[in-house]
């Protein structure tokens, strides 16, 4: 896979460099902060651009950047990496793209199958959450809803988790052993008692509707 | 979440105590933290290129080890100066918060921004008074707002002996508070208005 990083930490960068050369990918480009990734990626586009979120232009280069780089290649992923996993910047990751992103702390993707896992789940479309993100949203809702999460069995709660990870159907039943007729089952039951529109044709847009459904939670407080 | 002692408060000056904390924040964030980030990264290598599978599950150990240790350092971190307060300020940080709360929690807010001191001081009296919130209280709102030359931070739906860090910390910070019923018939809670002047 084609790709390009910017990450203002040095020994960071030369770390996750060696790791992707050990994956077998393709870097395009490493560079230090968001300006310099939006002109090398003006006219040489990758699969997937690495974005640290903490980097100059200060205080979040790496969204703005990736605003830009939005703008320019539609098609190209988004991987953003963090020290912290806070839904504050996954509301602001998924306005810029609920596509072909992703969101992950940077010491989680420190081997080659997990790292080669999160560019290539982007590189088809999904939305890759850090875990512990996606799990700490669904066990922890505010307000309201709360008797609605609270209607959901145990396996409901794990299906929806990795849903909130942008798993597909088949990846779902993979984590839990069960077969995806399973699955699809467990997804019906959580959209009625949900109360959401089932639509499994498009997985993103189910996972999308997932993460407005959590971000109104937290809205309504 | 909150410190033991309130370190006084000059608001406005680089050397104030609020200031040192972002600072050091930034020191842990820039500098154990990335360090031991990318020593992750080293051991992913590593893991990939060694032949032996009993040596690759141990270098996974010491890797979950090291995650453990990243974990530590952000609670301490965040402990000192939360950097989503810096970065992006109280609404955001006290959101984060209100997530971890064991009651409803809403925040109220439009992004203004009042100052590393003032916005360091109100964070932590706030987000003490969240934590204690015991399991299935009522529900809490906390809104903040610029009036003029003031902050004003009104706090609805806390019971009448949990306010007192909020007071102290507006008097610290040289506001003043009013307190009375939330208006609420069935449930024993307080509205606490505190008025803090901001540059």
């Amino acid at each position: 896979m084609r790709v390009a990083l910017a990450e203002d930490g040095a020994l960071f960068r030369e770390g996750l460099q060696m790791l992707l050369e050990a994956a077998g990918h393709d870097i395009v480009g490493s560079v230090a902060d968001g300006d310099a990734i939006v002109r090398l990626l003006a006219t040489e586009p990758v699969d997937v651009a690495i974005l640290d979120i903490r980097m100059p232009p200060e205080p979040d280069g790496g969204l703005t950047a990736a605003e830009r780089l939005r703008a320019l290649h539609p098609d190209m992923g988004l991987l953003f990496l963090s020290h912290y996993a806070e839904s504050h910047y996954l509301m602001r990751i998924l306005g810029i793209g609920t596509e072909r992103v992703g969101y992950r702390l940077k010491e989680k993707v420190g081997s080659v199958d997990v790292l080669s896992d999160t560019l290539e789940r982007i590189d088809d479309g999904e939305i890759v959450i850090e875990p512990v993100l996606a799990k700490r949203l669904v066990e922890k809702p505010q307000g309201d809803k709360k008797g609605l999460i609270s209607a959901l069995s145990e396996r409901e709660i794990d299906v929806l988790r990795l849903m909130a990870e942008g798993r597909s159907n088949n990846g779902i039943a993979g984590q839990l052993f069960v077969t995806p007729k399973a699955v699809e089952k467990h997804i019906a039951n959580i959209f009625d008692k949900l109360g959401l529109q089932a639509d499994t044709a498009a997985h993103h847009r189910r996972v999308l509707a997932v993460l407005t459904y959590l971000r109104s939670q937290r809205e309504d407080g | 979440m909150a410190p033991d002692s309130l370190p006084a408060v000059l608001p406005g000056g680089a050397d104030d105590p609020w200031h040192q904390r972002m600072r050091l924040e930034r020191e842990l964030h820039d500098g154990p933290a990335l360090r031991l980030s990318a020593l992750a990264l080293r051991l992913g290598l590593l893991s990939h290129r060694c032949q032996d599978p009993a040596l690759a599950e141990g270098i996974s150990g010491v890797q979950d080890e090291l995650h453990a240790v990243l974990e530590e350092l952000r609670n301490l971190a965040g402990k000192l100066y939360p950097p989503l307060l810096d970065e992006a300020g109280l609404g955001p940080a006290l959101r984060q918060v209100a997530e971890h709360a064991e009651a409803p929690v809403a925040i109220v807010d439009n992004s203004e921004r009042f100052g590393t001191a003032l916005e360091g001081a109100t964070y932590f009296a706030v987000a003490e008074c969240l934590a204690a919130l015991p399991v299935g209280a009522p529900a809490v709102e906390v809104a903040i707002t610029r009036e003029g030359d003031e902050m004003v931070l009104a706090v609805t739906g806390l019971e009448p002996g949990a306010t007192a860090r909020l007071q102290e910390t507006a008097r610290s910070l040289g506001g003043r508070t009013d307190t009375g019923p939330s208006g609420s018939p069935e449930t024993a809670v307080t509205a606490v208005t505190a008025r803090i002047p901001c540059a």
